[in-house]
């Protein structure tokens, strides 16, 4: 990541500097922040705030944001709502939002309620899509392995996002959400009115409760842990591709993975790919694959290429302001994977408390604030044979969830399987000793393996980290921005993060990014904390 | 006694609890396996040398005595590795428990190695580290020693506030060396390793090998404060640092007799106490803990992790 920067800077001007926030704080507000400077309001994004230029100029990229837009029948629309200080008005309407404008049809949503009281209101998929992330992809072992760290690594989803907070303000206001995600999720729905169920179903085929861009809705492992209960009953699927998946020797769960995914409609066609079709490729399948971005995916080798497997990704985590942290959240997850692997970890909850969870981690300070459903046992009963941890063997057989062995009589009711815990009990181990916590997991792996004295001192510095993140000796980002905005001298306590401030915060992260905390240096709160 | 339970139950503790757990929760399993009359698949044992039958009936379905043997439970030595032997690298860790002979050293590695040989289905193992009674590793000593020796010429034993017995230490531990070359010139192992040793030890030790060791694996709490003079002759000398997790005292006499013993957490084999008649007579002398585990190389992933040990039991076990 050192490097990346430096070959990044090496391409910049001298004024400029290569940052890692998840969003600039004032995209979107009319200062001079993009040079060369274009006006909003362009044919594909029909934006008030954001000029078409903005986007990746690839004909893919407009076109996508082009046919969001018209397949939803407006713009889109996204409306965080704002921080409350104490000078800020009540109630809050966007004063960024020009009411009188009438260069395109889509000018009339704002007059028809699209920006919503005391929330800031954006209109374009740039506002989401222009936001990074910290997206780790796994290479499994086989595909047996890689559905089962996407089905556990998918209730750490939220945890991580709420742990990774970096993103409190929008178009130069504080909001009162301290992550990116639903943002991008609004940025990015191109649900109809009736898909959203605003008006009644007659030229659709579903309601769809969630955005394509949103949490995963599906377990896929052929695990005999996963009950049916943690399933969503009410599951939007195409009936019709699962069944046609299934006849050619599909698994049920997969099946109804992919026809779930594949009740949404391409974003982009290249017209050259209609002229014939060529089973070799996967384009087509990519096509929806990859716009259905859900916190987890799960990524079967590419035809063409034969060093690559089966993967998944994990897609929650917020980008931090300096290498260290990401080294860090990046390392976690991969001792994580390595102790789920290890010990054969169960967090299964029903899917849908990691949707509820997914909301949970929006709330400011949600990282100590909130609670959030987690398992309460992570360890599976007792196994006869110790390769059953490997999942080597069971590849090759028929075993499935439908087809597994009866589940024992003792198990117990799902709603006592889990409960809401704090985000500290979660990494670092509940004080009662009833959840071991993930950071002692991943320690106790790293306890029967040989690891060399160096890479055990390193780890236990971004161990540190992640542990002090989560029990509040350390700060967020977000919770730094924060703090940040609201000492700084032109700070009016109205909610306003005006040019001056935004300006003097990229230079603190600039700087941040270079000392990363270092005795006392700027950051130090969510680096390194008060006595080092 | 077997504990080849790979999960850990008791994350924050140090290794001997995790093994007296593992140990505790497989023999309950194989009593659980017995009553319900399904077959043993457990992984581990411990074994008893032993001459009494007496009460013998309480435990035998889930025992095996072979010998003077006792296998705690019986051991059936189940699946082995469930990828080709290439795919992992097999630690082996040998703790000599204190106040064992040297003399037995030989016959008591051997025994150990065989045991997970046979558990792993293996013929070899990559990495020996030997444990001996009494090192213990301590950071501030050893750089405290370092610059003692710069400044005031000290010799080796500095340190050591009692230099006869660290002599007679030594003098065993480069005995039990001697046989670990040996079994490693027969292929068995592939690489030694020693524990707990400061740069001063290992500067004494290595001109009496023939084969160096690999690995010189320490405890640290907080692995940063690592001598940087161990850091440096570990270099030099092309000696791997790692590190653990494991405990010093790892099954002590008492623990031991509370794990097979009759009360409510024992596995009801021994005798309460030498001379009670409610068990086993005689005292109990555990001689050592073998700690095993299976890495699967390319991906990290611990496949396979358990623990025997053997304890000998009669009116003159002890040394």
């Amino acid at each position: 990541m050192k490097w990346r920067r430096e070959v990044a800077k090496a391409h910049m001007a001298p004024n400029e500097h290569p940052i890692t926030l998840t969003t600039f704080p004032r995209l979107g507000t009319k200062d001079d922040y993009i040079q060369p400077y274009y006006p909003p309001s362009g044919p594909a994004l029909r934006s008030q705030f954001v000029p078409d230029e903005i986007a990746n100029p690839h004909i893919r990229f407009p076109t996508l944001a082009a046919n969001i837009r018209s397949r939803r029948g407006r713009k889109v629309e996204l409306n965080v709502p704002v921080y409350k200080d104490t000078n800020t008005p009540e109630p809050f309407k966007d004063p960024t939002v020009n009411y009188d404008l009438h260069i395109w049809p889509e000018d009339d949503d704002v007059r028809n309620g699209a920006a919503k009281d005391d929330h800031v209101y954006m209109d374009a998929m740039a506002f989401g899509m222009g936001s990074c992330c910290l997206q780790i992809t796994f290479q499994a072992k086989n595909m047996t392995e890689g559905r089962k760290l996407y089905d556990q690594l998918s209730p750490l989803g939220p945890i991580l996002l709420a742990l990774t907070a970096a993103t409190p303000i929008y178009k130069g206001f504080l909001v009162d959400t301290d992550v990116r995600w639903n943002q991008i999720s609004g940025a990015v729905d191109d649900r109809t009115r009736e898909e959203l169920g605003e008006l009644p179903l007659k030229n659709d085929r579903w309601r769809i409760p969630k955005s394509r861009y949103a949490s995963n809705s599906t377990y896929i492992s052929q695990d005999p842990r996963l009950r049916k209960e943690y399933l969503d009953p009410d599951l939007i699927v195409d009936e019709d591709i699962k069944k046609r998946l299934m006849e050619d020797g599909m698994d049920d769960l997969l099946a109804t993975h992919f026809a779930h995914l594949f009740i949404r409609d391409p974003l982009v066609i290249f017209s050259e790919d209609l002229e014939e079709l060529d089973l070799n490729k996967a384009d087509h399948f990519e096509n929806l694959q990859s716009t259905n971005w859900q916190h987890m995916r799960f990524k079967p080798p590419p035809p063409d290429k034969d060093d690559i497997g089966w993967r998944v990704e994990f897609r929650s985590m917020e980008i931090q302001m300096t290498d260290f942290e990401n080294a860090a959240f990046s390392i976690f997850i991969v001792l994580v994977t390595r102790a789920i692997l290890t010990y054969d970890l169960n967090f299964y909850i029903p899917i849908q408390r990691t949707t509820e969870n997914m909301e949970t981690a929006h709330a400011r300070n949600a990282v100590h604030d909130r609670k959030f459903y987690f398992r309460k046992d992570p360890f599976s009963p007792r196994r006869p044979n110790p390769h059953s941890s490997s999942g080597s063997n069971v590849s090759s057989t028929t075993s499935s969830a439908a087809n597994s062995p009866p589940p024992s009589p003792s198990l117990t009711p799902v709603e006592s399987e889990y409960e809401l815990m704090t985000i500290s009990d979660i990494i670092n181990g509940s004080s009662d000793g009833s959840f071991p916590g993930l950071i002692p997991l991943v320690e106790s792996y790293l306890n029967s393996v040989n690891v060399d004295v160096e890479t055990r001192c390193s780890l236990a510095s971004y161990l540190d980290l992640i542990r002090k993140r989560a029990n509040g000796t350390l700060w967020t980002g977000a919770k730094w921005i924060r703090e940040f905005v609201a000492s700084h001298p032109d700070y009016k306590q109205d909610s306003v993060v005006s040019e001056r401030i935004c300006y003097d915060l990229v230079k603190a992260v600039d700087e941040m990014s270079v000392h990363e905390g270092r005795n006392g240096t700027v950051g130090w709160e969510l680096l390194k904390g008060k006595n080092i | 006694m077997l504990g080849g339970h790979p999960i850990i139950r008791q994350l924050t503790e140090k290794s001997n609890v995790e093994l007296i757990n593992s140990l505790r929760a497989n023999f309950q399993a194989a009593q659980q396996q017995r009553s319900d009359g399904a077959p043993t698949t457990a992984t581990a044992t411990a074994t008893t040398t032993a001459k009494t039958e007496q009460g013998a009936s309480r435990y035998a379905s889930w025992t095996k005595q072979h010998d003077d043997t006792l296998y705690i439970p019986s051991t059936e030595f189940g699946y082995g590795l469930s990828e080709e032997r290439s795919a992992y690298d097999i630690t082996v860790k040998l703790f000599y428990l204190p106040g064992i002979p040297a003399s037995r050293r030989c016959a008591h590695t051997r025994e150990a190695i065989d045991l997970v040989l046979r558990e792993l289905h293996v013929d070899s193992i990559d990495l020996l580290i030997v444990s001996f009674p009494g090192i213990l590793f301590d950071a501030d000593d050893d750089s405290e020693v370092e610059e003692e020796d710069e400044d005031a010429d000290a010799d080796g034993a500095a340190g050591s506030s009692d230099a006869g017995s660290e002599e007679d230490d030594f003098d065993s531990i480069v005995q039990t060396w001697r046989t670990l070359e040996g079994l490693q010139a027969q292929g068995m192992i592939k690489q030694l390793g020693v524990a707990e040793f400061g740069s001063e030890r290992l500067a004494r030790f290595l001109p009496h090998t023939k084969v160096k060791p690999s690995v010189d694996q320490i405890n640290l709490k907080d692995c940063c404060v690592v001598p940087k003079s161990l850091i440096l002759y570990a270099k030099q000398e092309r000696i791997q640092l790692l590190t653990h997790n494991d405990c010093m005292d790892i099954l002590p006499v008492g623990t031991t007799r509370e794990l097979l013993g009759p009360g409510a957490k024992g596995a009801g084999i021994l005798a309460s106490a030498p001379d009670a008649d409610d068990g086993i007579q005689g005292d109990v002398a555990p001689q050592w803990v073998v700690k095993y585990t299976a890495v699967v190389k390319d991906r990290g992933v611990v496949e396979n992790k358990g623990y025997f040990a053997l304890a000998d039991v009669g009116s003159c076990v002890k040394p």
